[in-house]
């Protein structure tokens, strides 16, 4: 049994070019300083007497809840500069999908806190003086330190958030949107003098002070360091270009590119980068492909869909074009699996990121399945590659195919009628005792879980991607 | 000219601009004519000084029969300027009164108008820099007791 096992892995193709795991305890650590920091800004206004005051009524409550809410409001701001710094070990932890939807979370709720902060403060400040509120609101912006930043501050935080609507956010072209973003850098830097120049729970203490050029200095070097300096520093090490073009079939086409000391390059299968091709107008914009075969330490291979935003460049990519990219992101790694029977659930174009670790994973013969969704024969494509991995490593290959069901289904329609759990577990038996790799659009990959999740999956064996977000 | 050359020069255009304004770099607040806030002690016989001839060294008057006024230094606070003077008699301080502190806006109208009659009395009690500041109103407190030391280093008085 040894001696099989054994000679099975030698004849695989197996490379593991940085085995990292990432330590049960990242996620810990990350989870625990974003409570600790919230914590400690609720702490400090309980140490200046919040709750008496809040307890106290009238205008002195007011102003407290005031003060309250504005803490909480920046400390989040700052938690969402954090949360999409890519700092490796929050990256490891989490996983972009989920940080970007926690960063969407924050930044509402923050956005929400400052507006209740604005208008309890000035409520509170009014009626303390028996003036109205409107003229507080005019004397404390011209006349309070640091509040005319405070307020432009705001108007930024307030465009950008009117920005990310999803009504306004689907109007405005990408790059549009992503510099008009920036402008939060700007309002999360300009709300800084009055917190401490009049902030209430910090001109009285050293140490409240300290805590927050702490954080700001902690948001802002994490940004500095790992989304500027790490990628320059990356790019500048491994110098990629385009190798070479490929058409795969119908819009797809995949882009070979070399460099050097790729071996170097802490890239695994199932990974992605965010990639900026620099042939002309539109280089300025990064696109997230994942790697669509094994980083071997000589080339990568990404496999592009044209969507027309931009993808559409790809095709005519000439070999030698300077490419920079950042990366490498994603959680959807072999960093788990160490063996058994795995499962793989691609649709269309999110078969990329499988496909590179069905060159990586340690399964055996019999042991891995893919299945492979799309509309129709004409969009499955790598079927060549896919039947060297049937014929050579023993996958077996179950093509779903048809159009999108008329309920939320991971199956096409001809086989909707069929419950979704009920369908995997007939397609791939074994599917309770794998681990589960899905990745393709966000609407089909949530019926994906539920069915692996009802199908008996543990969570912590099922591994997605979000193709969009 | 481009889009993003228009915005980017906007943008610094206007940080330019906001950061040219006062309370953006946490300079002092011009010093407005505050209101006198006075305070004599009961046996005190004197003569409300109204001195608001704010200079910003210390100084001393004598006013007759009611004691020597005594004018501490300008303490400049994040809020605006404060400054103390004390009158004393026979080795005594009988009348405290503050000038100048800050009034800018409302709130330290509000915050001071209570702040600034606890300190006079607190202080006519101790007679001593030796008192407790208020809170809630932390900087002019502060900015209070940096000025009547100097008054108090004036008249000699420890």
């Amino acid at each position: 049994m040894t001696a099989t096992a054994t000679a099975t892995a030698t004849a695989t193709p197996v490379h593991r070019a940085d085995p990292r795991t990432t330590p049960r305890w990242y996620p810990d650590v990350g989870g625990t300083a974003a409570a600790l920091s919230l914590l400690i800004v609720v702490a400090l206004w309980v140490g200046n007497g919040g709750v008496q005051q809040l307890i106290g009524g009238g205008a002195e409550a007011v102003s407290a809840a005031g003060r309250l809410t504005g803490l909480l409001a920046s400390d989040l701001l700052l938690l969402q500069v954090l949360l999409m710094a890519r700092i490796p070990l929050v990256e490891r932890a989490f996983g972009q999908d989920r940080l970007a939807r926690w960063h969407r979370w924050a930044g509402f709720t923050s956005f929400w806190l400052m507006v209740v902060h604005i208008v309890t403060i000035t409520l509170g400040y009014a009626a303390a003086a028996n003036t109205n509120a409107v003229a507080e609101l005019w004397d404390m912006i011209w006349t309070y330190p640091g509040m005319l930043l405070a307020t432009a501050g705001t108007l930024a935080l307030v465009m950008v958030v009117a920005t990310s609507i999803r009504a306004a956010r689907r109007k405005l072209r990408y790059e549009s949107w992503h510099l008009l973003h920036l402008y939060a850098y700007l309002g999360v830097g300009l709300a800084l003098p009055h917190q401490l120049w009049t902030g209430a729970d910090f001109v009285a203490s050293a140490a409240s002070r300290t805590y927050w050029w702490t954080l700001y200095g902690v948001s802002a070097g994490a940004v500095l360091v790992y989304r500027i300096g790490l990628p320059a520093w990356r790019n500048w090490r491994h110098r990629l270009v385009v190798d070479r073009v490929v058409p795969e079939g119908p819009g797809l086409t995949s882009v070979y590119l070399s460099g050097q000391r790729l071996a170097e390059l802490p890239a695994r299968a199932g990974q992605f980068f965010q990639w900026r091709f620099l042939a002309g107008p539109g280089w300025s914009r990064a696109n997230p492909y994942s790697l669509s075969a094994t980083p071997h330490g000589e080339q990568l291979r990404i496999t592009v869909k044209d969507l027309g935003d931009g993808s559409s460049r790809v095709a005519g990519l000439r070999p030698g074009t300077k490419v920079l990219v950042e990366g490498p992101y994603g959680k959807l790694t072999g960093e788990s699996y160490s063996g058994g029977p795995v499962v793989l659930i691609a649709c269309g174009i999110g078969v990329t990121p499988l496909l590179s670790l069905l060159g990586e994973l340690p399964y055996r013969a019999g042991e891995a399945t893919l299945i492979y969704r799309a509309r129709t024969e004409a969009e499955l494509a790598f079927r060549g590659e896919l039947e060297w991995f049937a014929r050579h490593r023993g996958v077996r290959v179950v093509t779903l195919l048809g159009p999108r069901a008329d309920r939320p289904s991971w199956l096409p329609a001809d086989l909707a009628g069929r419950a979704d759990s009920e369908m995997l577990r007939e397609v791939a038996p074994e599917v309770a005792a794998a681990h589960v790799y899905v990745c393709g659009p966000e609407a089909w990959t949530a019926p994906v879980r539920a069915a692996a999740l009802a199908a008996g999956v543990p969570a912590d064996r099922l591994h997605t991607e979000l193709f969009a977000w | 000219m481009r889009r993003i050359t228009l915005w980017m020069l906007s943008t610094v255009a206007a940080l330019v601009l906001m950061f040219s304004y006062r309370t953006s770099t946490n300079s002092p607040a011009p010093v407005a004519a505050a209101a006198v806030a006075t305070g004599t002690s009961s046996g005190g016989t004197s003569s409300d000084g109204s001195s608001s001839s704010g200079t910003s060294s210390g100084g001393a008057s004598s006013d007759g029969a009611g004691g020597t006024t005594y004018t501490g230094s300008t303490a400049s606070t994040r809020w605006g300027d404060v400054q103390v003077a004390i009158t004393v008699a026979d080795g005594k301080i009988t009348a405290v009164t503050v000038p100048v502190y800050p009034t800018e806006n409302h709130r330290d109208q509000e915050i001071n108008a209570r702040a600034v009659p606890t300190l006079v009395q607190e202080t006519l009690d101790a007679q001593s820099a030796k008192i407790d500041t208020v809170s809630g109103a932390t900087v002019t407190s502060d900015g209070y007791l940096e000025s009547l030391q100097s008054a108090l280093d004036a008249a000699h008085l420890s």
